[in-house]
């Protein structure tokens, strides 16, 4: 943690150590250079760049449906919140007041996506860790919820739920599907605790995660990390509390201690309780009446912002509307600076642990991937 | 039948290749593969990450101009004989990423997959369904146990 700690490369460091483009230990394309002394890493290095895809020189110009549907390719995990996100932009700019029924069902997307971007979390992480077992357990638990999201969306990965004034017609939720989400939602929540007790009485699995690769308050805050992997060092920031959509709902802002493996995996498994609790709110007071606000007009704009919470923590959207085309569109995805936590989680640990230091700040480097330019001030 | 085609009809060995998507065929490829409700491993089909050990390649992702030579790296160094499955829209013809624009030529996609190397199945679907996954594997099951 001191100073002499951190990313100043000391002098000459013999061996270094790279994975990627393509690895075995990560499913996502990225590049780690690892420069390590007696099998301790003294300095990471993390790139990104492989999946260039473009995605925001592909929106310009675009009309501002297609541009908002587009933006959902940009993550296969939290592909939601980038629609959510992107139509709030123009919903922002065009002042277009959305049905109540339609926030509701927006979050409850959004909150199903937030359980199964968390249990994939805690799959990868125990794949990482070497326990299959639990791997398995969990990815067969997280089947409930793609299933959950299949009957809302109609597709399991991109269910493209928000439309411009409302949520899509084919999203509307009956009474057979309110009965279904109750029922999932009665079945996660015991097979989560069921999972979190066998996990934390496994003596073996928390002496391998207790204090390994810890990432202390002030470093996460400097870094400007987010999400919950800011939440686990103790910070508690939840952008969520701000967010006029979960007004209605009361949830707690969970934080942890510490920072490390341990603190990180348990978080996930206290949130995803957070967003059973929310969920089961919002099917409980789910209002009456329309869910698409249809008597909008396109008009031009300036730019417009807007962050939200997402599963991995903060993101940003961003463009301004010119005859009901996309100009100028901007996009930050929350990985990107957790890449800063990740470098840092790795640094002064074993080589081995080194694996375990990225994936438990939940990288995403699909979504990460666009153009940047890094300018030091 | 000879001692390697005896054993490749006891563990067929896929590897996912990862060429620049959106993450959610990978998953679901994984998910098809290791979820015990899909679970592709009781028909001996398994996962590896070494391409000397694999049969089946799976490539997801438009392929980026980045990802271009290290995917053909990766086929020249499975072992004959081999399958290559495309899953999902954007392996099999670009994705929205290619074609959104329209004719416009595209600077950052190289794809889709079988401008690079031979593709023997191809699996639709953006993105593509578990049940869809599982198809496209066995389909590509005769190529390689009929090769000699």
């Amino acid at each position: 943690m001191d100073e002499d700690k951190k990313s100043s490369r000391p002098g000459v460091i013999e061996t270094e150590i790279t994975m990627g483009p393509v690895h075995s230990a990560a499913i996502e394309p990225y590049r780690v250079r690892l420069f390590v002394e007696d099998e301790i890493v003294k300095d990471a290095e993390i790139t990104v760049g492989v999946n260039h895809r473009g995605i925001e020189r592909i929106m310009e110009g675009l009309p501002v449906e297609k541009a908002n549907s587009l933006t959902e390719k940009i993550c296969g995990i939290c592909s939601n919140s980038h629609i959510w996100n992107s139509v709030l932009v123009a919903e922002k700019g065009l002042g277009i007041e959305v049905p109540e029924r339609a926030a509701y069902i927006r979050v409850i997307m959004e909150e199903l996506e937030r359980l199964h971007s968390h249990l994939l979390y805690l799959a990868h992480g125990n794949e990482v860790l070497g326990h299959e077992t639990f791997a398995m357990r969990l990815f067969y638990i997280r089947e409930t919820v793609m299933e959950l999201l299949r009957m809302i969306g109609g597709n399991r990965v991109q269910y493209g739920v928000s439309i411009i004034g409302g949520v899509r017609p084919r999203c509307e939720l009956d009474e057979m599907r309110i009965q279904k989400i109750i029922q999932g939602m009665d079945y996660l929540e015991e097979k989560i605790a069921d999972f979190a007790d066998r996990f934390v009485s496994d003596p073996m699995v928390i002496s391998r995660i207790t204090g390994t690769c810890p990432i202390p308050k002030k470093e996460a805050l400097r870094l400007a990390v987010s999400g919950p992997t800011l939440r686990a060092t103790g910070v508690e920031l939840d952008l969520r509390r701000d967010m006029k959509e979960y007004d209605p709902f009361e949830f707690d802002v969970i934080t942890q201690e510490g920072g490390d493996v341990k603190a990180n995996l348990l978080m996930r498994v206290l949130e995803s309780f957070e967003s059973i609790k929310i969920i089961r709110q919002a099917i409980k007071d789910l209002p009456k009446g329309p869910i698409t606000d249809r008597s909008w007009e396109m008009q031009d704009t300036d730019v417009i912002k807007s962050y939200i919470e997402v599963p991995r923590g903060r993101l940003y959207h961003s463009y301004r509307l010119e005859d009901g085309r996309v100009r100028g569109s901007i996009v930050r995805t929350p990985s990107m600076t957790n890449i800063g936590a990740m470098q840092y989680a790795c640094i002064g640990h074993h080589i081995t642990d080194a694996q375990l230091g990225i994936v438990q700040c939940d990288p995403c480097f699909t979504c990460t991937d666009r153009a940047i330019q890094i300018i030091k001030l | 039948m000879s001692l390697k085609s005896y054993s490749r009809a006891r563990a067929v060995h896929v590897m996912l290749v990862y060429t620049g998507g959106c993450n959610g065929c990978d998953i679901e490829i994984v998910n098809s593969i290791f979820s015990p409700k899909y679970d592709a491993e009781q028909y001996k089909i398994f996962l590896t990450w070494n391409p000397r050990e694999a049969d089946v390649l799976v490539v997801t992702g438009p392929v980026t101009k980045h990802n271009e030579k290290p995917l053909k790296a990766i086929y020249d160094a499975i072992p004959e004989p081999k399958a290559v499955i495309a899953a999902g829209a954007c392996a099999l013809m670009g994705g929205v990423y290619k074609n959104i624009h329209g004719d416009i030529p595209s600077e950052e996609i190289a794809g889709p997959v079988d401008k690079i190397i031979p593709v023997a199945a191809k699996v639709p679907g953006c993105a593509v369904r578990p049940e869809d996954v599982l198809a496209g594997a066995v389909a590509a099951l005769p190529l390689l146990l009929e090769a000699k």
